[in-house]
């Protein structure tokens, strides 16, 4: 029987030989004559500037998985099933509902739980303040999202929980058409009311890079780096733990239309206030992953 | 709702219609463009920077096209011997290159000076 030394070295080598092969095909065409692409979706979790064609509409289904906190056994996920359009060539607006997975056993300070549940809404409002051209590589987009859950996002119990997440996305092109860098600046605060009528306070401020590559007209990939800072309060004066998360994306355009993105992010180094351990997981966790897929019509 | 609320509400509303619509008060430049054969005639347009620009998409082909722009962000679907008529924003000095969405090798490019 492999060992899971073996299958992770298996699984490593699969991944080197597609991305030699994928290499070896961008080696091949000619990236001049390439259309351009749009930034969102190519940097993983990081988001880039782009807003979409004006009276362009498109679906998506977003999720993303959770994995791994300081003991037991912890996955979650939560999906967005979203709709997008842009009326016009500034702005972009979405929303959609929410919906969660939770499986939860023996994780300290959180209930055993295995629930499959609705768990909310959510809009975004998504201004282009600095568009590229060609004589300017760098574009920028300041975007807005509250949401409304009635599922704790961590522990999966039931509360009145409200987000307004605000995020800086920027991305600058190196290359025409081929290298991309992406970055986001977060500030995320929200408030959370549980069904013993406690009111908590907390937010999530940070910031991301990511360097993506586009080995063929249909295909990126690259990494991304996360640092973020969680505090017991909106105001960011209750500092509580921070982390690093990085990981590996990729995007793949099938159709003109049709899209998925993916990314893995691992924590590698993190720190809980107060808790002389390695690695925050009390705030984060170990492993998120996150798939996308879109359809434009 | 208090009047405050309403004056508020009222305010973001006209900062977002700004925000979202290309300047109305300049005379747009106008442009045309003939898509025929497969191909846009001619591939290269011009137009002055800072200055809406009205394109005017005229698809002599037999079959429908789309007109599609990342740089401009913009698309029409344009049927078969009619003409599509694309509002863009006023734009800064660079190439801003456009294709049919329905042919990889139909080409072009909008010059701004």
């Amino acid at each position: 029987m492999a060992t899971k030394f073996q299958r992770r070295n298996a699984m490593a080598q699969c991944a080197a030989a597609g991305l030699f092969w994928c290499s070896g095909a961008a080696r091949a065409e000619d990236a001049s004559s390439w259309r351009e692409i749009e930034t969102k979706y190519i940097f993983g979790f990081t988001t880039g500037s782009g807003i979409g064609l004006e009276g362009e509409k498109e679906f998506t289904v977003d999720s993303i998985s959770r994995f791994g906190k300081r003991d037991g056994h912890y996955a979650a996920s939560e999906t967005k099933y979203e709709f997008e359009f842009t009326p016009s060539q500034l702005i972009q607006i979405e929303f959609g509902a929410l919906g969660s997975t939770h499986h939860i056993a023996g994780v300290t300070d959180l209930d055993d739980r295995r629930q499959v549940a609705f768990s909310g809404a959510f809009a975004e409002l998504r201004y282009l303040a600095i568009e590229r051209t060609s004589n300017n590589p760098l574009a920028v987009t300041l975007a807005v999202e509250p949401t409304v859950r009635l599922i704790d996002e961590t522990s999966g119990a039931r509360v009145h929980n409200y987000e307004l997440e605000t995020i800086i996305n920027a991305d600058l092109e190196l290359l025409k058409n081929r290298l991309f860098a992406g970055f986001n600046l977060l500030y995320e605060p929200e408030v959370t009311l549980t069904r013993m009528g406690d009111v908590q306070r907390e937010a999530k401020f940070g910031g991301s890079a990511a360097l993506s590559l586009r080995i063929a007209s249909n295909v990126v990939v690259g990494g991304e780096i996360w640092y973020l800072r969680h505090y017991d309060s909106a105001a960011l004066t209750a500092f509580t733990g921070d982390a690093v998360m990085v990981g590996p994306t990729l995007y793949i355009q099938f159709t003109p239309k049709m899209f998925m993105t993916a990314a893995w992010n691992t924590q590698v180094w993190g720190r809980e206030i107060g808790n002389p351990v390695s690695l925050n997981l009390a705030e984060f966790q170990r492993n998120r992953a996150k798939l996308k897929f879109a359809w434009e019509f | 709702m208090s009047i405050m609320t309403r004056k508020l509400t009222l305010a973001a509303l006209c900062a977002m219609a700004m925000l979202a619509s290309p300047s109305q008060a300049q005379q747009a430049a106008e442009i045309q463009v003939t898509y025929s054969n497969g191909q846009f005639q001619p591939s290269e347009v011009r137009a002055p920077a800072d200055k809406p620009i009205t394109l005017r998409v005229r698809n002599a082909d037999a079959k429908a096209m789309e007109f599609e722009s990342k740089s401009l962000r913009v698309e029409k679907a344009v049927a078969a011997n009619s003409e599509g008529v694309i509002n863009v924003r006023a734009l800064k000095p660079g190439r801003y290159e456009f294709y049919d969405d329905f042919n990889e090798k139909a080409r072009g490019a909008l010059v701004v000076q």
